[in-house]
């Protein structure tokens, strides 16, 4: 069996199908996989020569088998995957002399889409795509399944979860890397690795893009992370081009002489890629034959990973940022209920540029559908940030949820010592990967000793065993107890910190501002307690990374402890402030000269003078009266400058910035007075479905927000009926569209089609490169757009008509 | 200015006008922000043009009926096609600027778009050297959208390039390249130098365009 042999006895794969293909007359474009029933001669006679050669896993021909790259009009999907495997099955019968066991892989290469949220296949569709493929190829008999030339880690995670769920086939997954180490896509080593560890694929490595000598440092990097079996399949050196022919040089005596380096690194399995052939096999196998695997440890770094980054934890203490959490926050809450994800994706993007290394992600209310809010949020928040992910809540389809469609190796917040927790968790996790948060109370409360919760921490970590979870994928959190209420608190909090460290080895987390609770001056207390926390083994605090004393802790004890080398980044963030005032780190000196009026601070767009001029004035007078005596007037101007040509786009929108700043100033001072803005009116906007290019509609939206409109965003991509849907339940008067390409204007016209059967009420305003005034005549536009101002002078004739 | 600072403020719509100050600044910061987040591939390869009639050709499997692709590679006996992608790393970095700080966001959008072109502009000089030594001339870059060249190719064109795989470069299913900071294109390459061939802007009609080149080199 495949499974008894990988890892413990040294496998060949096979080598390149594609360029050997063509030197038998494929042609660039043409689909290699109808070779499989259209010459099935040609691709078994070249299995063949692998398997003579000394392949032991032979590929089948299906590297782009799949519904959304293979489009043929004489063959079937499935037909070709039947005969693909029947081929690589006929050249072992042919091809393998001396009776050993021999297996057949079916071959699954990428989709060639780019997935969402850049680009447009969803995440499921690429799952369903390889989910058909695989069951084919292990209906056919294929032994096992080899996922392959991978650049991006989401598509692979639906690769894996495809063939994991849909089948029994063992899974090995190789991917490119660059000669940095990085995916295409951005991801480094460490995440790849963790994240393939923890969806538990048999063997991971990597393949193509390079030759065997430029693979040998990110392989070094691979060994140093990886605990599993490791493939390695390199191309016939780096491309080379003849008269724009794309060739490989390295013969296969060098060949076989640098996979010996490679062998000698620990790996378990070799092969080639791109232009290695028969021969090229044939020389590993001569030189290598069947040595021994030299042995390997596993590994003990506790990683959480993004599609882009891996933060491990157990070295320099982490920031885990807590603030997207509805707990004790009015906007926060309103923001969810409101499906406002601009602003929770704003309070990520804040906690990053503060120093978080890893964001909390809780976004539960008693009155919204988590489920559905969780994904949108880590959707969304994986295209604007590279931060891995905490998955936190208490709703384990929400936790399931998120987890699938999270692209990389999640912390997962939480599971405890009480049964019921632990057994709904721990598959979760053992199925989809992640590192899992362990709080130590169970069945009987939270111990009110240190060794008892050190023991409850024992005991999960026993659980988490069963389930194949390792304890590096434990971080335990022994909990803060408020300290006012609990004398002891905080002692026994430390001692259990101190204790799981020294006993289990684990990675440790705490959500540190529970401590002071009913104090006054709370941050003072806080600070202390996370460097008494991080001295006591502390591996992640939970903490809000805009709380300057928090991040004074953090940055000194990184500085005494010589985790901030030569303490560059302490002097990095303090090297401008003198002594120790109070003042916070990047608090803005005082204005100097004579200060700007609101007027002009907003015509030349600069947001920090709109701020204090609009607090100035708001001392003195009315908010409403200040908007209509200078916000206004400010930005009419502007917006008749840009009309004019005298200002330009980027001005336009700076003054926009400053100008909601200064509204946000003045509703503060309103809502203290207990006044309330007035009533807003909806906009709906959307980028029209099959675009994907949101910019224009983005102007538009901050532009509308500026004249005080309520813009329902609904992003790119929209399929007609969500606008409908969202127009008739909103009751939604006007609504803005935008296209970038002629390709997309159609699904514009149906759009409007749709909404003039089911919202004839409402109007229509299009705008986009596209688009000019006799084309949205044609599709029935109301009104057109040639510039981001038009549609907000048009929305003010709308509603002022009423 | 150096070249691609003059090519951002043109696509940022200033026309003839002056830039101030503030977006200048915001130009180059913008640019040094994209040397860390832009990757730079490229992917090409070389095939076989024939012609059926002046707007009918073939470029290796891939059948073309484009009137102005057809005067373009008139008198060529092969062409490059070829992709080119910054890298999802742009698209990241202009929506997270479209959260924070739309301003930003149209001036990033401009700077990349300038950096794409001047990387091409720079890849196609080595490109054109060494064909030049072996007798060959290059066409003016013609990518699909241009004039009657549809971009209904852009999917064919990447799969004969094996862009996916090679640059990380793919198609939606409406024609449009992600990521989105990326370019499809042939370029014709013919035995003797043929005229007066411009570039971009003078190809296209609409002459009152805002972004339009207002010199030719």
């Amino acid at each position: 069996m495949f499974l008894e042999r990988l890892g413990k006895e040294l496998l060949y794969y096979d080598g390149g199908m594609g360029t050997l293909l063509q030197s038998r007359g494929l042609k660039p474009g043409e689909l290699p996989e109808t070779w499989n029933l259209r010459h099935p001669e040609a691709v078994t006679d070249i299995h063949r020569q692998y398997y003579e050669a000394g392949s032991d896993i032979v590929l089948t021909n299906t590297f782009g088998a799949n519904a959304l790259k293979f489009h043929d009009s004489e063959y079937q999907l499935k037909e070709v995957v039947e005969a693909a495997v029947q081929n690589v099955r006929e050249a072992a019968s042919l091809g393998v002399q001396d009776g050993r066991e021999v297996y057949a892989a079916l071959d699954v290469g990428p989709t060639g889409k780019l997935l969402k949220p850049l680009g447009d296949l969803g995440f499921e569709e690429a799952y369903e795509a390889f989910r058909e493929v695989m069951q084919y190829g292990e209906e056919a008999g294929a032994d096992l399944i080899h996922i392959e030339t991978m650049s991006d880690t989401y598509e692979v995670k639906a690769a894996v979860l495809a063939a994991k769920e849909n089948t029994s086939l063992p899974v090995t997954v190789t991917m490119i890397f660059d000669e940095r180490g990085k995916l295409l896509t951005g991801g480094d080593v460490p995440s790849v690795v963790a994240m393939l560890e923890g969806l538990r694929v048999d063997a991971l490595g990597i393949n193509c893009g390079l030759g065997p000598v430029q693979m040998l440092p990110v392989l070094k990097q691979i060994m140093e992370y990886a605990s599993i079996p490791v493939i390695v399949k390199p191309n016939a050196g780096l491309p080379k081009q003849r008269d724009g022919e794309v060739y490989y040089d390295v013969d296969p005596e060098e060949f076989a002489e640098t996979m010996e380096k490679i062998l000698d690194m620990g790996v378990s399995a070799i092969g080639g890629c791109c232009g290695t052939t028969p021969a090229h096999i044939r020389a590993m196998a001569d030189m290598a034959a069947r040595r021994q695997l030299r042995p390997r440890n596993p590994k003990e770094h506790t990683i959480v990973s993004s599609y882009g980054q891996a933060v491990i934890l157990g070295r320099k203490p982490v920031i885990i940022g807590e603030r997207i959490n509805p707990t004790g926050k009015k906007r926060f809450r309103q923001a969810l209920k409101e499906h406002d994800l601009d602003y929770i994706l704003k309070e990520g993007v804040t906690q990053q540029d503060l120093g978080a290394h890893i964001l909390d992600v809780n976004v539960g209310l008693p009155d919204i559908d988590e489920v559905r809010m969780m994904q949108d949020v880590v959707t969304e928040l994986q295209s604007v940030t590279s931060l891995p992910l905490q998955i936190d809540t208490v709703d384990i389809r929400a936790m399931e949820a998120a987890m699938r469609i999270y692209n990389g190796k999640p912390m997962i917040n939480s599971v405890n010592g009480k049964k019921e927790s632990m057994d709904a968790v721990f598959p979760l996790a053992a199925h989809y990967g992640g590192t899992v948060v362990a709080l130590t109370l169970d069945e009987e409360g939270i111990p009110t000793t240190a060794e008892g919760r050190i023991r409850i921490a024992g005991n999960i970590i026993e659980e988490a065993k069963k389930y194949g979870i390792q304890k590096k994928d434990i971080v335990v959190d022994v909990l803060t107890m408020t300290v006012s209420s609990e004398p002891l608190g905080a002692r026994v909090t430390l001692d259990a910190l101190k204790g799981v460290r020294e006993r289990y080895g684990v990675c440790t987390v705490l959500g540190v501002s529970n401590i002071s609770f009913g104090l006054p001056c709370r941050p003072v207390i806080n600070g202390n307690f996370y460097t008494m926390a991080m001295l006591n083994g502390l591996s992640a605090g939970i903490i809000n990374p805009s709380s300057e004393d928090m991040m004074r802790s953090y940055y000194s004890f990184c500085a005494l402890m010589n985790y901030d080398v030569n303490c560059e980044e302490y002097v990095r963030r303090y090297g401008n402030q003198a002594g120790t005032s109070g003042v916070p780190a990047g608090a803005r000196a005082p204005l100097e000269g004579t200060p700007l009026t609101l007027k002009e601070a907003i015509e030349k767009g600069l947001k920090e003078e709109a701020h204090h001029a609009a607090a100035e004035l708001s001392k003195t007078r009315e908010p409403l009266d200040i908007i209509n005596t200078y916000l206004v007037p400010a930005l009419d101007n502007v917006g008749k400058g840009f009309e004019k040509g005298s200002i330009f786009l980027p001005q336009l929108l700076m003054s926009a910035d400053a100008a909601r700043i200064a509204f946000s100033v003045l509703k503060d001072v309103l809502a203290k007075k207990g006044g309330r803005a007035a009533r807003k009116e909806k906009i709906i906007l959307a980028t029209v479905k099959g675009d994907i290019h949101d910019i224009g509609k983005n102007i538009v939206k901050v532009l509308l927000e500026n004249y005080g409109f309520d813009v329902i965003d609904l992003g790119k991509d929209v399929p007609p009926e969500t606008i409908v849907d969202c127009a008739k339940r909103e009751d939604v008067k006007l609504i803005g569209l935008s296209a970038l390409m002629t390709t997309t204007v159609v699904s514009m016209e149906e759009t409007i089609r749709q909404l003039r059967k089911e919202k004839p009420d409402c109007k229509v305003m299009v705008g986009g490169a596209v688009l000019n005034q006799e084309y949205a005549d044609m599709i029935g536009a109301d009104f057109y757009g040639k510039d981001a101002m038009q549609s907000v002078y048009y929305a003010q004739k709308i509603f002022s008509l009423k | 200015m150096d070249g691609r600072t003059l090519e951002a403020v043109r696509y940022l719509g200033y026309g003839n006008h002056a830039i101030d100050d503030r977006t200048l600044d915001l130009v180059s910061s913008s640019f040094k922000e994209l040397e860390q987040a832009a990757g730079r591939r490229i992917v090409y390869r070389i095939f076989d043009v024939s012609f059926e009639d002046a707007d009918r050709m073939k470029i290796g499997t891939m059948n073309i009926v484009s009137q102005k692709l057809g005067i373009n590679l008139k008198g060529c006996e092969r062409a490059a096609l070829l992709g080119a992608t910054l890298g999802a790393g742009v698209d990241r970095l202009l929506r997270r600027y479209s959260l924070t700080d739309m301003a930003r966001a149209v001036v990033l959008q401009a700077c990349a778009a300038a950096l794409l072109e001047e990387y091409l502009d720079g890849w196609q000089e080595e490109f054109r050297k060494i064909w030049k030594e072996g007798g060959s001339y290059l066409r003016p870059r013609f990518s699909p959208g241009y004039g009657d060249f549809s971009i209904g190719h852009q999917e064919e064109i990447l799969r004969m390039l094996d862009a996916p795989k090679k640059i990380g470069l793919s198609v939606t299913d409406g024609n449009m390249l992600t990521p989105s900071k990326s370019v499809t294109a042939v370029i014709g390459l013919s035995r003797s130098l043929a005229p007066c061939h411009q570039k971009g802007c003078a190809e296209c009609g609409k002459a009152d365009c805002v972004y339009r080149r207002r010199t030719f080199a």
